[in-house]
């Protein structure tokens, strides 16, 4: 949505009069009074808050896949339809221009990033992964047991790699990063539940 | 929470604040950080319930309150110290739920003593406790020694009121800046007011003693016998969407999803592990291990136990820490999802030069946030990094379906809404690509350490190229063997035999049985009106919305309060039944029963901790099972690794001395990170950090929303007016703010929001920034964190953010 | 649809400007570029692009801090001074009680601008209209709450039938009245009577309000003297300076408007 544009109050009726603006708006204004509403025809789609905790419902009201305008789900028991400031903008995420079209790429002492294709981010992620892994493999620790005797034991950890998780995803994708961090061998997993 | 009451979560719900008489809003700005909470409270108020703020800053909860103390930042556990101790002296506390619920008559070891602010047991080279003398005394059967009355001078109880006799109203009156007077005002009106729910979230946890501050939270509740009860209960208002979520799946070093212990390099086979943490964390972790190696996980080779990386405790950082491992150039690679380091981290320097000696960073982010462009802040020189980025661009949360779990456990399932703008991908794609790629990259391979990436069950294709959130809801959900289906209930998943069921987190087992998904449901009918909305979505565990109700019921296992009647024992059926899912071990055990005693079933001695002892339930007697592991599930209580009781400490950069103990002067396990450190002499001024209304966290996403720029448009720094005088500022001013690790200039907010303290006789004052900016976005400016300070907490790891000492000068 | 009214509780706005959010989403507005001005307020007032907000108010007395707030948006009077001012008839009243600019034919002129006693209409400098509050009468009108009050989180705006929107404002009014023996409620005298309805804490002055807004006497002058008489008498009967832009560009916009005929 261009929230430059301004929807003006719709009414239908007998004789609608268009105006032409100098911002191309259409002024629909009739005799009849019967007004309505911009949400007509759209389909309305239940979601959740991305802020706090609080999980409060958002309704998406959607037409020919477009959102047409967000506001709080009346019928989430925890809101009741009710929304703070920062969920009530959140519609402005959904065509923000300033969200990155593409994945982006910063070489090494470079001033600026390039864009590249989804193919490639993931090939060079998963390469250097591989190459990192690799070089700080760990297999064994040495630990002194509780009666004082050194031992050799299995570590399987890849040193090298650090993963930060997020509180802002998914629980499934929440638990696959947690999954992949251990499967690719780094117990060094945290997240933002510290701070 | 977790070493109080069995569990670390948020005990009940937002519209269960509708049921409240009082709260206690003390480090938490709900009305801003977590502006739902005020319809409740409202419903509750509307019914003559009291408010209650205490804050550093006079906020817009506060506006909102009754009753409004200003606090000096990080001295909570004097006042609530002498809650405790008021209590106590005047027997304000609940007789029946003390003796009933809680550990107080439990006698505790004649070892154990409090001297000169040290607990015993304390090592000064390591700065770490040895908690064997915070223990009860036992019995042949290695149980805790119960005393016959309250007055028994080695129980709990006992020590409880010994302890806290120091805190007086005048004392920390001294210490805080409340007036005594003040003071006893709010122990009044919350004891006198039941049920009380004690509200708190990063105004609370944000210091170097803050796990000691919500164990002062958890005492007072037992003390009044405020938890299990509807409108009562210690509620963590968490600060992320998921972070109640991201926690149970395990984003954290020390655990694996639904809060395993994660195995050390000590526990070598299965067999160690379960025999170090008993049963109770044996079976999930094979259901865990079955549910990642799929078939490849057989009892034969443990499970593909051996395959997971095994932490070395020597060597086992936190996200703070993570950035200092960087620095010293452990980390080559990190993957930086959904979490903007550069803004939220304390101590900037140390963040930039940890992310500067990377080999590659990623970053997967809505919008490109300050860590992804970290190389060319302002005042770096880009070309001099050598670090390769990647920024990932994420699809928002209503771009993609899948769950999230608020701070309530309750588990709420949405779908997609909208394609993802851009062709943006859901994290989860990112994460199932780079695993599917790096797996092709290892095909054939036969070293060793790469078995566990080609033996790994991950197929969470949806048929259609992309990756099935349902797929792995179900895999956390889990399957049962002997069904061959996904398991139908916690209960089926309980029941089964250890290595015949699967689940990713075992405290989801139930959330979708055969062709449901509970998370998914959407009947808010409330026919109670107490707020439970029981077939609304699905709470974990078991879908109960009170935790620990047991404890709202009498000794005959019926409802304490009519009019908020929870669960209770319906002695026709013979079973627990009620509004809420009981909170008990077995439904079937009448409350006459040791089980259906139980209100807190989850810590080793089945009540709430008054004194967190170090003690594990279940502990093999003679003769020691051949297999070692214990009979009784073994149950270990969380530990508060800084001490059984809570005890004031100053913050690490504070401006007085401890009044209690000058010798020990801060937390003396506090875990310091960061390298610089100012004297009150040169940096006079308590700042502290918090968030606004109308921004989130680090601002990655709020910035970039023209809306909320709008209403909330740049940082601040608030002062008092004595303070704005002194240094010769007024309201819009430029103020420089400044700490031995760095400064910030901001506009300058004169208020009298912010009066000035008389502390230890000393006039205090405190300055007041929210963090939300960085220098990208539509909407940058100077971040907060370049001042503050990396010292943490020695259980929870959160950095003392709420202050530290700063100097103030017009700029 | 029959008489509505907005019950504002100020005594319970936490001033999180959701409602001033919500406005914009619902209406597509544009967000405006903002510096602090005092407190944590940053909408100064209202303007073509944003119909309402919250002023925010701090006082500390005897040792007692107060931080009120204070919601703007237009109040919807009984007996609107800006219908009665606009010269070219496009400002209307519902049977619900609001008042509507009709967009098709505002022309702009800013009079009912001058002529609100709280300042509320803002007209668009490059569109040549005015706009204000609409009292969300499309949601209304279909059955849904007007979106500052579907959004208001702690539950500060009411909306319903006036007698019920009256009887929560006096028991609200009692209960508050006793920590703050100035409160009261504010609209209910003013200029007939006002859709929206206030609980006031303090005085209406602290929060830089009217205490009793009215028509001004110019006005009066206009509606029943210059008008029925003709346009040409305006800068006669009004005289004074601050106002002949106004009319100079009412004049303006009237001769080159086809319905301008304003004795119609």
């Amino acid at each position: 949505m261009n929230v430059t544009r301004r929807t003006f109050l719709k009414m239908t009726g007998l004789s609608v009069v268009a105006v032409a603006s100098g911002l191309g708006i259409n002024l629909s204004v009739a005799e009849a009074r019967a007004y309505t509403l911009k949400l007509e025809g759209c389909t309305k789609i239940p979601s959740i808050c991305h802020f706090c905790s609080g999980g409060c419902g958002l309704l998406l009201h959607i037409k020919d896949g477009k959102l047409v305008h967000l506001e709080g789900d009346p019928d989430n028991p925890i809101n009741e339809g009710a929304l703070c400031p920062k969920a009530a903008s959140l519609e402005q995420v959904a065509y923000s221009e300033v969200r990155p079209k593409t994945p982006l790429y910063r070489a090494p002492g470079a001033e600026d990033w390039q864009e590249i294709s989804w193919d490639e981010a993931i090939e060079r992620i998963a390469k250097k992964a591989v190459e990192v892994r690799d070089k700080t493999w760990k297999s064994t620790d040495e630990i002194t047991t509780k009666t004082g005797e050194k031992k050799i034991v299995p570590a399987n950890r890849a040193e090298g790699i650090a993963v930060i998780g997020s509180a802002e995803i998914d629980n499934e994708e929440s638990y696959m990063l947690s999954k992949f961090s251990r499967l690719i061998g780094t117990p060094f997993h945290e997240h933002q539940a510290r701070i | 929470m977790s070493p109080s009451f069995g569990r670390g979560a948020m005990t009940n719900s937002w519209q269960d604040m509708g049921n409240s008489q009082c709260f206690l809003i003390a480090g938490s700005n709900c009305a801003e950080n977590h502006p739902i909470s005020m319809k409740w409270i409202n419903r509750a108020r509307a019914k003559g319930a009291k408010m209650i703020v205490v804050d550093p800053r006079f906020t817009r909860t506060a506006a909102q309150a009754d009753v409004y103390a200003q606090i000096r930042p990080g001295t909570d556990i004097a006042y609530l110290g002498a809650m405790i101790n008021y209590y106590i002296e005047n027997k304000l506390y609940d007789e029946f739920y003390v003796l009933n619920f809680t550990n107080a008559l439990l006698k505790v070891s004649k070892d154990y003593k409090f001297e000169d602010g040290l607990f015993s047991g304390f090592n000064p080279e390591t700065k770490k406790y040895d908690y064997s003398t915070w223990a009860y005394q036992l019995d042949a059967d290695n149980k805790p020694i119960k005393a016959t009355s309250l007055d028994d001078p080695d129980c709990v109880f006992q020590k409880l009121k010994e302890h806290f006799s120091r805190y007086t109203f005048d004392v920390a009156a001294e210490i805080s800046g409340i007036p005594a007077d003040k003071i006893k005002l709010i122990a009044d009106t919350f004891a006198e007011n039941r049920p009380g729910s004690i509200l708190y979230a990063l105004g609370m946890t944000q210091h170097t003693t803050a796990v000691q501050g919500i164990r002062c939270y958890a005492i007072i509740q037992l003390l009044l016998g405020n938890i299990g009860k509807a409108g009562g209960g210690v509620q963590a208002l968490r600060g992320e969407p998921n972070v109640q979520g991201s926690t149970d799946m395990a984003n954290l070093i020390a655990n694996l999803p639904g809060y395993l212990p994660y195995p050390t390099n000590a526990e070598v086979t299965l067999h160690d592990y379960a025999v170090r943490y008993g049963a109770v964390q044996h079976k999930p972790l094979v259901a865990l291990l079955k549910a990642w190696f799929g078939k490849n996980a057989t009892a034969e080779n443990d499970y593909g136990y051996g395959w997971l990386p095994k932490n070395d405790p020597t060597n086992m950082p936190t996200q703070v820490e993570f950035f200092n491992w960087m620095d010293k150039g452990q980390f080559k690679m990190l993957f930086n999802w959904g979490s903007n380091s550069t803004v939220s981290i304390p101590d900037r320097k140390m963040v930039l030069r940890g992310l500067s000696k990377l080999e590659m960073l990623v970053v997967a982010d809505v919008f490109e946030i300050e860590t992804a462009q970290f190389w060319r802040e302002p005042g770096v020189d880009p070309k001099s990094i050598q670090t390769e980025v990647i920024f990932l661009p994420a699809a928002f949360v209503y771009e993609k379906a899948g769950s999230m779990t608020n701070s309530s456990r309750l588990v709420q399932w949405k779908e997609k809404a909208l394609e993802p703008l851009n062709g943006c991908w859901p994290d989860l794609d990112m994460i199932d690509r780079i695993f599917i790629k790096m797996r092709e990259l290892l095909a054939g391979s036969t070293d060793p350490k790469d078995e566990p990436i080609l033996k790994a069950n991950w197929d969470y294709d949806d048929g259609h190229g992309e990756a099935s959130p349902l797929k792995v809801l179900q895999e956390l959900n889990g399957y049962n063997d002997n069904t061959g289906q996904l398991t139908a209930s916690l209960g089926e998943y309980l029941n089964a035999p250890i290595g015949t069921v699967s689940t990713g987190c075992w405290i989801y087992a139930g959330v979708t049985p055969p062709g449901k998904n509970l998370a998914d449901r959407r009947n808010n009918t409330d026919p109670t009106g107490l707020g439970l909305h029981q077939e609304y979505a699905y709470a974990w565990p078991g879908n109960i919305r009170v935790l620990y109700n047991r404890a709202s019921c009498d000794a005959n296992g019926q409802p304490v309060d009519p009019e908020r009647k929870l669960i209770w024992w319906d002695a026709a059926s013979g079973t627990w039944t009620g509004n809420d899912n009981p909170d008990v071990a077995d439904k079937t055990k009448g409350p006459d029963t040791p089980e259906g005693k139980m209100a807190f079933r989850m810590t080793p001695e089945g009540v709430g901790r008054l004194f967190a002892a170090s003690y594990t339930s279940g502990v093999p007697t003679s003769p020691v099972p051949a297999d070692s592991i214990a009979a009784i599930p073994t149950r270990g209580a969380g530990m508060t690794v800084d001490g059984p009781l809570p005890e004031f400490y100053e913050p690490i950069e504070s401006p007085t001395t401890n009044k209690l103990h000058p010798n020990v002067q801060n937390n003396p396990c506090a875990k310091i990170v960061s390298t610089e450190f100012g004297d009150p002499e040169e940096y006079p001024y308590v700042l502290t950090t918090y968030g606004v209304c109308e921004h989130f966290c680090a601002g990655g996403i709020t910035r970039n929303i023209p809306y909320l720029n709008e209403i909330m448009p740049e940082p601040f720094a608030e002062i008092s007016k004595n303070l704005a005088k002194k240094i010769g500022v007024k309201d819009g001013d430029k103020v420089e703010i400044s700490s031995m690790r760095g400064k910030v200039v901001v506009r300058a907010l004169v208020t009298d929001r912010l009066q000035t303290l008389n502390v230890n006789g000393k006039e205090t004052e405190t300055i007041g920034m929210p963090w939300s900016w960085g220098f990208a976005s539509l909407n940058p400016g100077p971040s907060t964190n370049t001042v503050t300070m990396a010292a943490l907490d020695p259980g929870a790891g959160t950095p003392e953010y709420k202050c530290c000492l700063v100097n103030a000068r017009r700029a | 649809m029959t008489k509505r009214m907005v019950f504002v509780d100020t005594s319970l706005c936490t001033g999180c400007k959701a409602c001033s959010v919500a406005c914009k989403a619902w209406n597509d507005l544009p967000a405006e570029k903002n510096q602090l001005i005092t407190s944590y307020q940053a909408q100064a007032s209202t303007t073509h692009n944003t119909w309402t907000y919250i002023s925010m108010h701090e006082k500390y007395e005897n040792g007692k801090m107060e931080w009120l707030m204070f919601k703007h948006q237009c109040y919807h009077c009984a007996e609107p001074s800006c219908m009665k001012a606009c010269p070219a008839e496009a400002i209307y009243q519902t049977d619900s009680g609001y008042t509507i600019i009709d967009q098709n034919k505002c022309i702009g002129c800013g009079y009912c601008v001058a002529n609100c006693p709280w300042g509320v209409p803002k007209t668009d400098p490059e569109l040549k209209k005015t706009f204000k509050c609409t009292g969300c009468i499309d949601r209304v009108e279909n059955g849904l709450l007007p979106a500052c009050v579907a959004t208001c989180q702690p539950g500060a705006l009411h909306f319903g039938e006036p007698e019920e929107m009256k009887q929560i404002a006096e028991v609200r009014l009692a209960e508050v009245k006793k920590d703050f023996p100035k409160a009261q409620l504010y609209g209910d005298k003013a200029m007939g009577g006002t859709t929206y309805l206030y609980l006031l804490k303090e005085e209406p002055a602290f929060y830089g309000l009217p205490e009793n807004p009215t028509t001004s006497a110019s006005l009066v002058v206009w509606k029943d003297w210059v008008q029925p008489y003709g346009i040409w008498l305006i800068p006669i009967a009004l005289g004074a300076s601050a106002v002949s832009f106004v009319t100079t560009r009412i004049i303006n916009s009237m001769s080159k408007s086809k319905g301008g005929d304003i004795h119609g």
